[in-house]
């Protein structure tokens, strides 16, 4: 067969609005899933039980579910159960915050706690306020060892968007799916798409290696 | 008033008992070589004074507060009681200056500007003026520790525990650590300091204290003890440790 650049280039507005609207909600998932996971993450390394029990079973129940289905649950259970309309951006924002703030939670759990506690007595024995200890000591260190598997994570999340064709945002991979039920260039415009994805989580990668060159690795 | 006081303090690991009522009055100007085998609950000692180990029996005062009258009261006790680790415990993310000027400034409340200066100050003082930009990872073991006492220092405690301060150097890093406490007990600091070196302890204490199976065994002058050890098992440890 041909492959046909010009399908492409037809394509081509599409495809740039589908990937824009994931770097959206992926930027914006992942912003809100930072907060969601660290405030879990500390709650299960350093809260009392009942904190440590609430986040023990947030996280139980992302991690045990598929995120096809947290996000279905959203967008349709959801409105029904709450009485709230949500429109299909919010849904899929609001499924990625939810599912990767669980996974991050067990990342900062992990990485504070590995830290090696010498560093907490010494904080401690200058009659610093355990927060203090948290913020400026443990916390910086922690958040170094935490940059390798965060950047996993950003990744995953990043393709985990195009789950949401199931509730139609209009995101790269629903994109690549309508001109294909259009014109039925499966060769062309799934390339298109999956060189489009490999940009994007390319970049998340090039990033991650600058920070992680601009901190000193401890 | 003591500077320390132990009430028949108790601590136990578990169903371990490692400090049983022990009974201890430290004053002002002391400086208390504690040593004993392993085990013997010297370091436990140590590490309840600043609370870092929880009492579960007694009292425990020092410099006035017990450590059983709360948060805010420890962190009191702590400004109090600079300590110094085994493992040096620098702050990785820090140089050497940063680490000594952090406690001034978030427990003292010190600004950037007189923190940095007190905290190059003491690093001349413990003869590392000019690693104040180092890393902790770019310095020897016995420059880190040096590091690691300015820091205690820094918060101007009114007491000092070391906790086998020279255990994890060579040997001959340990000599430059040694100077440095012996110079400070020569200011007339008051410390308390778990350790093997005898020859500190013959040089520098001003009182031994051996101890036993959660309990004081010995206690008292180090030249006459080291001299002359009276109590069997004391004799046995030194033979040990020489």
């Amino acid at each position: 067969m041909d492959f046909d650049w010009s399908v492409i280039v037809d394509a081509m507005p599409s495809l740039l609005s589908g990937a824009r609207l994931t770097i959206f909600i992926t930027l914006g998932g992942l912003a809100g899933g930072l907060v969601v996971g660290f405030v879990a993450g500390l709650m299960r390394a350093y809260g009392n039980a009942l904190l440590n029990s609430i986040a023990f079973a947030y996280i139980e129940l992302i991690r045990g579910t598929p995120i096809v289905v947290q996000v279905m649950f959203i967008y349709f259970a959801l409105p029904v159960l709450a009485n709230v309309r949500i429109s299909p951006i919010s849904a899929a924002v609001t499924a990625i915050v939810v599912n990767a703030g669980a996974y991050i939670a067990e990342i900062v759990r992990g990485s504070f706690l590995s830290v090696h506690k010498g560093l907490k007595e010494a904080g401690l024995a200058l009659g610093l306020p355990f927060w203090k200890v948290l913020l400026y000591i443990i916390g910086p260190v922690a958040f170094r060892r935490m940059i390798p598997p965060l950047g996993n994570q950003f990744i995953v999340s990043l393709k985990d968007t195009s789950l949401f064709i199931v509730i139609g945002v209009g995101e790269l991979t629903r994109q690549g799916q309508e001109i294909m039920a259009a014109n039925f260039r499966a060769v062309e415009i799934w390339t298109a798409v999956a060189v489009f994805y490999l940009i994007m989580t390319g970049t998340l990668t090039l990033i991650l290696r600058v920070v992680e060159k601009k901190m000193r690795m401890l | 008033m003591s500077m320390v006081e132990f009430r028949k303090v108790t601590k136990r690991f578990g169903r371990v008992v490692v400090l049983n009522e022990v009974d201890l009055n430290i004053e002002s100007g002391e400086v208390v070589v504690l040593i004993g085998p392993s085990g013997s609950g010297k370091s436990t000692l140590l590490r309840c004074i600043n609370a870092l180990e929880e009492i579960d029996g007694g009292d425990l005062i020092v410099d006035g507060i017990s450590v059983r009258a709360g948060r805010s009261h420890v962190r009191l006790i702590r400004q109090e009681a600079g300590m110094v680790f085994q493992q040096f415990n620098l702050f990785p993310q820090m140089t050497a200056l940063e680490n000594v000027a952090f406690g001034p400034r978030h427990v003292r409340g010190l600004n950037r500007t007189e923190a940095l200066s007190q905290a190059r100050e003491l690093l001349s003082k413990v003869g590392l003026a000019d690693r104040a930009n180092y890393y902790p990872s770019e310095l020897s073991g016995g420059q880190q520790q040096r590091v690691a006492i300015a820091r205690a220092l820094a918060i101007k405690p009114k007491l000092m525990l070391f906790d086998e301060p020279t255990s994890a150097l060579d040997p001959e890093l340990r000599h430059e650590v040694l100077m440095v406490m012996q110079s400070l007990a020569e200011e007339g600091m008051t410390m308390i300091v778990v350790t093997h070196e005898m020859n500190f302890a013959r040089r520098v204490g001003t009182r031994l204290i051996f101890m036993e199976n959660g309990k004081i065994a010995v206690d008292g002058d180090p030249v006459a003890l080291l001299a002359n050890p009276e109590n069997p098992r004391l004799r046995e440890f030194l033979q040990h440790v020489n």
